[in-house]
């Protein structure tokens, strides 16, 4: 069988059809990604800002116009980009986040919130590295849940560095 | 019975037959009863013919072939080119030589499959379970001396910008937005009555 230049061209571009789809899943090893919750309940009873809750304050407030800020769960983990992790969570809820991939200084995630088995939301959405998105609105005890959900490559989250062992939110 | 001045408007026509049926039959029955009319085709005729008599054709021996070259000079598609060189190269396999070629492009396809696809990670990674399951770690928060400055740079501090490309709720009043100081994205999910 003569390999003329045409067909070699031909096969090239064969394989190159096969392969290109494929590409983008040729890295040689899964980046890891942390994953940090922090749930939260917010309330207008005045009893202010939980002491471990210091690092979020400022943001808490303002972005909400609750009197109390309490910790009730502490949550966090590590996954491959691609695998779940699911966390169980305050009130009944659990919630799968599934880092996609990290690009530049943003990590792309899909987050599941679930009460119970009930899906309550999906969303797909790219994430700052060590940044943290906020999802608040259901009711919990007499205020609402608010969760605080960190992501970061490093393995390093300031708040477990900088929170205080708070004697109630012990195996939320 | 026509006239005559309205024939003689026909009789172009009529000598080229691009009349109505009707119309034809009309010029005809007349011309049968009219000498004039008839030295006035008999006329047209001949001018006609004289014309096409004198009338150069224009020579069209290989107007096809030129055509087609010209067409071929053309610029083409990206998508007709690649199906042309490949209608080329498939053109000049043959029997044999085609099975071979088609088994190394398979064999090709099936390295490249298994190197370069998920289904590779998947084979890898098969001792590993797709899930993990968090846990609740209550021992995570260090002592209450060393609780941070709000000034220090911290997680919740940092720019945390979300870029949601979707959002999915059975929560119609799902709400979303970013306050602008800190840039941090609230998806709101109000418990419904």
């Amino acid at each position: 069988m003569t390999l003329r230049p045409g067909s070699l061209t031909f096969l090239i571009i064969a394989i190159t059809a096969f392969g290109a789809p494929g590409l983008p899943y040729a890295q040689p090893a899964p980046k890891q990604v942390f994953v940090y919750i922090d749930s939260v309940m917010a309330a207008d009873t005045n009893e202010g800002t939980d002491p471990r809750l210091s690092p979020l304050d400022k943001k808490l407030r303002g972005l909400f116009g609750f009197s109390t800020y309490s910790l009730i769960g502490h949550n966090e983990g590590q996954t491959d980009c691609g695998k779940m992790i699911a966390f169980m969570l305050p009130g009944g809820k659990i919630l799968h986040v599934q880092p996609r991939a990290i690009d530049d200084d943003m990590i792309a995630m899909e987050i599941v919130l679930f009460d119970g088995t009930r899906p309550m939301m999906t969303t797909d959405l790219k994430l700052k590295n060590n940044g943290t998105l906020i999802v608040g609105g259901p009711r919990y005890e007499q205020g609402m849940m608010i969760i605080s959900i960190g992501a970061s490559t490093s393995g390093t989250s300031p708040m477990q560095a900088q929170a205080t062992p708070p004697p109630e939110a012990n195996n939320h | 019975m026509a006239e005559c001045g309205e024939i003689s408007m026909m009789l172009g026509a009529f000598e080229d037959s691009e009349l109505e049926p009707n119309e034809m039959q009309e010029v005809a029955f007349h011309l049968a009863r009219c000498e004039s009319c008839t030295s006035i085709l008999a006329d047209y005729s001949t001018l006609g013919r004289d014309l096409r008599s004198i009338a150069a054709e224009p020579a069209l021996a290989g107007f096809s072939s030129a055509v087609i070259a010209r067409v071929d000079r053309l610029p083409q598609p990206v998508l007709t080119r690649i199906e042309r060189f490949i209608r080329r190269q498939l053109d000049s396999v043959s029997v044999g030589s085609g099975i071979a070629w088609g088994g190394a492009v398979a064999a090709a396809a099936v390295v490249t499959i298994i190197l370069m696809t998920p289904y590779a990670q998947q084979f890898a990674n098969r001792a590993t379970p797709p899930t993990v399951i968090a846990k609740a770690d209550a021992n995570a928060a260090p002592a209450a001396n060393q609780v941070a400055t709000a000034n220090e740079p911290t997680m919740a501090d940092n720019d945390s910008h979300a870029d949601i490309s979707r959002l999915e709720s059975e929560n119609h009043s799902v709400a979303v937005w970013s306050e602008p100081r800190r840039d941090t994205t609230v998806i709101w999910l109000p418990d419904q009555p």
